[in-house]
């Protein structure tokens, strides 16, 4: 036996048994990812961060005499890991319960994503501050060292033991919720929490009790992946994109499917490499988007029913503050006066992001549509735009039009992909996405990996104005910013508007009165896809780049929180949610990696006290004080009559 | 154009091994009034998601004036005649009262893609919207907010919509649950008022309404078709009776 397929049997059964580790991973992250979503009903984004703190758990216990020096620590090995780390992580995970996560039970889905996703980017932040972003070598334990030679491949004892282990912890898990009495109460509570309190079971504690589980599982995968991978800040956020469409395939509804599409998922993945090694890193996600084609509710999963989008718009629209008659000259002149206050550049990222914001605030504030990758469209325009205008030589207005069509025809088809599935699954699918576009951009040569399209030339704009001059660029940004922003205002009135207004509202009598609501929710989607798109090719311009940070999650992240922060659903909210955030970027941008976890925090804080955003808090106020007013001014008239 | 305008045959709709409706076999006549009763959990909510196409059925066929529209998409089916309102009164909350009928008129205009116009090109509607909300007595709340009105005309609410369609046939789920006797009485006119111009399926618990306003009822049971005819043949029916024993007959 020499080679099978023309391929060597060592790099074949090499693939296939690093496939099967990664896919047992998988299994054990999915699991707690889908324990906690079945019972909290929260899509746990911090899991990948829990994974890295039980890899860097084990860490510092066997480095605790670097750490501590002085201290006479021992060095605690991989063993003492196993035992400790999981229930350290646990507890950790139970305290954010208590602290944080239990706020958000009786919100929107939305909410608990997003308090996570603030909770992931405070943690792995703080790790990133304090160690940089290279990894930690932990070796591999004594007892464990070696290997056998099988004639074919040569087979690490490690990793034996880490299958055999897991497999045990899989089956275990699945046995106890299955087919215990423990396991029982779980399911029953998740689907009826009032019975199961009638049998005196404290639900408050429970809960607690399944998210320690959850995220305990998280830290074990972690110390078992430590003598692997790289112990680093990172390894836990390209893991639970990953977990997350493992999710979307298997469906949530049962702990087998989990394991069975955590494994076979991680095996696929392992032979892609062998056979087609650049779609290694995107095997999963293109098998995510087959299944959501021939079968939406995933392959362990229950038929989906139909159900709206979050409802999580708190604007008052006969609002002052929502009168686009008013505020779209106040915006212009605010514009026209913004390059004489600040930095013109720092003007057009503001406008640039302003804009991005609003067109995210489209789908999530007026469809209610959770969508997690925007940065999708952003980037991919960016690229386009840059691509075409310094290899194509085409003029600014031609090469941003191109990249806005590139985003649209994604947009499209991602929303195509994606609105098959509701409420968190819409997220975690436009997430993984998104994500393939990234893997892409590393890999193809026109978008030079990691250095991404530098020197975008500017050029002649209508072949007259000179985008090289910095006032020139400024008022085709602003100009681009106001008709974006009039168009989104004049969609949001026009019978369309109203379609998507009443899909909110009430998608069954929608569907009942005759309107087919996924095709409005797609047009939607390709629309918000066709304006980030237009925020992204501009940036390209003015910052004369296109790179993979234009792609990343975080560039996803930013459009949340600036719309999040603002005020969603209401117009003027993106806007200066796009403001305060790039203004605090800029501010933070000296303390490096702190900037993210200042991110994570305020993503923390607005969803557990700012959820209307400044602007919705302020047409509160104002709301308020006119019903007052109205009020007083009855009572007055009254005793008249 | 035949004289049935819905027809069922063998329908079946299982809920994970328990089945909610076990082989009915409907015929509504066109433009009768047809009520179908039965205690609660009967499956009659049910086989109005089937017939209105909001749930696949496990087995069986529908044929809508002769079509089968066995796969059809519930907005397609609405398209084609049929609208249906909820056990729970379905309106748009955040919407006033004029915009709910709006939005239902706006429908056949084909106008709702348009996203570059301002809903002044609806303005034409108005007209309309105010006989619709002059038919059930609301033209004074046509402003408001259509969360803030009373239980009563959110109902009467849901029904205008419903009307503003000018459906061929109406799926009318429970009506009157939760109203009080002067409302079921307005509403009770309203319906027998338009019995004259489309066909109406109901489901109803109070049977003097069905008494009143039936031409022909089907009664169920645990999935099963139990009876079928007119209000003296059922109130006279043995099995009807038994299987209302201990049930909620008034
Ligand atoms: N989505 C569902 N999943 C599981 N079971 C369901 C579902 N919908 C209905 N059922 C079950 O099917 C049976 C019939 O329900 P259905 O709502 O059709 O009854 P009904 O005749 O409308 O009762 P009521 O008079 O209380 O409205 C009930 O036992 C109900 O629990
Ligand atoms: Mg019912």
């Amino acid at each position: 036996m020499t080679e099978l397929l023309g391929i060597p049997p060592v790099l074949l059964f090499g693939q296939l048994l690093i496939g099967l580790i990664n896919g047992l991973f998988y299994a054990l992250m999915s699991m707690g990812v889908a324990i906690i979503f079945g019972m909290l009903r929260i899509g746990n984004f911090v899991h990948g961060a829990q994974y890295m703190l039980g890899a860097f758990g084990a860490w510092f216990l066997i480095s605790l005499p670097d750490l501590f020096p002085g201290l006479g620590l021992p060095s605690l090995g991989y063993w003492w890991a196993l035992v400790l780390v999981p229930p350290a992580v646990a507890v950790i995970g139970a305290l954010m319960e208590r602290v944080f996560i239990r706020r958000v039970y009786n919100l929107e889905h939305a909410y608990g994503l997003l308090l996570t996703v603030g909770m992931a980017f405070v943690i792995e932040g703080l790790f990133n501050v304090k160690f940089g972003a290279a990894g930690q070598q932990y070796g591999v334990p004594d007892l464990l060292k070696g290997g056998v030679n099988l004639g074919f491949m040569f087979l690490p004892i490690y990793r034996i033991w880490v299958i055999v282990a897991a497999l045990v912890v899989c089956f275990g898990t699945w046995a106890v919720i299955e087919r215990t009495r423990l396991g029982a109460y779980l399911r029953a509570a998740t689907e009826n929490p009032d019975l199961v309190r009638t049998f005196g079971i404290n639900v408050p504690r429970m809960l607690m009790l399944t998210y320690a589980f959850g995220v305990g599982l998280a830290g074990l995968t972690g110390v078992m992946a430590a003598p692997i991978y790289q112990v680093s800040p990172q390894m836990g956020q390209s893991i639970i994109i990953t977990i997350f469409a493992v999710v979307v395939i298997g469906g949530m509804g049962s702990i087998m499917g989990a394991i069975v599409s955590g494994i076979g998922l991680g095996v696929i993945e392992g032979l892609t490499k062998v056979f087609w090694p650049e779609a290694s890193s995107t095997a999963i996600f293109i098998c995510m988007a087959l299944v959501l084609i021939l079968r939406p509710q995933g392959l362990f999963g229950k038929e989906t029913s139909a159900h709206s989008g979050a409802d999580i718009t708190i604007a008052r629209r006969e609002s002052i503050l929502e009168n686009g008659r008013i505020w779209i000259p106040v915006l212009a002149i605010g514009g026209l006066l913004l390059p004489y206050l600040v930095y013109p550049v720092f003007a057009m990222k503001i406008l640039c992001f302003a804009l991005f914001a609003c067109a995210y605030n489209l789908i999530f504030g007026y469809v209610g549509l959770l969508a997690f990758g925007h940065a999708a469209f952003f980037g991919a325009s960016a690229y386009g735009t840059a691509h075409l205008a310094s290899v194509w030589g085409w003029s600014p207005e031609a090469s941003l039009l191109g990249g806005v069509v590139l985003a649209t025809g994604l947009g499209a088809l991602f929303g195509w992909l994606a609105i098959r599935r509701q409420g968190l699954y819409f997220a975690m699918i436009t997430l993984a996405l998104a994500q393939v576009l990234v893997f892409y951009a590393v890999q193809a040569n026109w978008t030079h990996g990691e250095d991404g399209i530098q020197s975008v030339p500017r050029g002649m704009l209508f072949g007259v104005f000179d985008l090289n001059d910095m006032m020139t660029m400024y008022f085709f940004v602003l100009a681009v910013f106001l008709i974006g922003f009039a168009f989104i205002y004049r969609l949001l009135r026009s019978p369309f508007g109203q379609v998507l207004r009443a899909i909110r509202d009430n998608e069954a009598r929608a569907t009942s009165l005759g309107y087919s609501t996924e095709r409005f929710k797609l047009i939607a989607f390709t629309l918000s896809a066709l304006l980030a798109g237009v925020a992204g090719g501009v940036k390209a311009l003015v910052f004369q780049i296109a790179s993979l940070a234009d792609l990343h999650f975080m560039t996803s992240a930013d459009a949340l929180l600036m719309t999040l922060i603002g005020g969603v659903g209401t117009i003027l909210g993106p806007v200066v949610g796009a403001a305060i955030v790039v203004t605090l970027q800029r501010e933070f941008a000296e303390f490096g990696a702190w900037v993210i976890v200042v991110q994570g925090a305020a993503f923390v804080l607005c969803v557990l006290f700012l959820r209307q955003g400044v602007v919705g808090t302020l047409e509160n106020w104002l709301g308020r004080r006119a019903e007052r007013a109205r009020e007083a001014g009855l009572s007055r008239r009254d005793p008249a009559e | 154009m035949t004289d049935t305008i819905i027809e069922t045959r063998g329908l079946v709709r299982r809920f994970s091994g328990f089945t909610a409706v076990d082989g009915v076999n409907l015929k509504i006549a066109r433009n009768s009034v047809h009520a179908l009763i039965g205690p609660n959990g009967a499956g009659k909510t049910t086989v109005f998601n089937l017939i209105s196409k909001f749930l696949a059925p496990s087995e069986g066929q529908i044929l809508f004036n002769g079509r089968d529209i066995t796969r059809t998409k519930p907005a397609e089916v609405a398209r084609q005649g049929m609208v249906r309102s909820f056990q729970i009164s379905a309106i748009f909350g955040r919407m006033t009262v004029a915009e709910n009928l709006r939005i239902a008129l706006q429908r056949p205009t084909g106008l709702s893609m348009n996203f570059l116009r301002g809903d002044t090109v609806l303005a034409g509607l108005d007209g309309r919207v105010d006989e619709l909300l002059d038919a059930v007595g609301m033209l004074d709340w046509r402003d408001r907010p259509a969360a803030g009105l009373p239980y009563g005309r959110k109902r009467a609410l849901e029904f205008a919509t419903t009307l503003a369609l000018d459906p061929e046939l109406m799926l009318l789920d429970e009506p009157m649950a939760g109203l009080g006797t002067e409302d079921i009485e307005r509403i009770t006119a309203l319906i027998a008022g338009e019995a004259q111009r489309r066909t109406i399926l109901m489901v109803e618990h109070n049977l003097s309404v069905v008494a009143e306003l039936a031409d022909r009822i089907t009664v169920l049971a645990r999935g099963n078709m139990l009876a079928e005819g007119n209000y003296a043949d059922i109130s006279a029916d043995e099995a009807v009776i038994e299987a209302y024993i201990g049930g909620d007959i008034d």
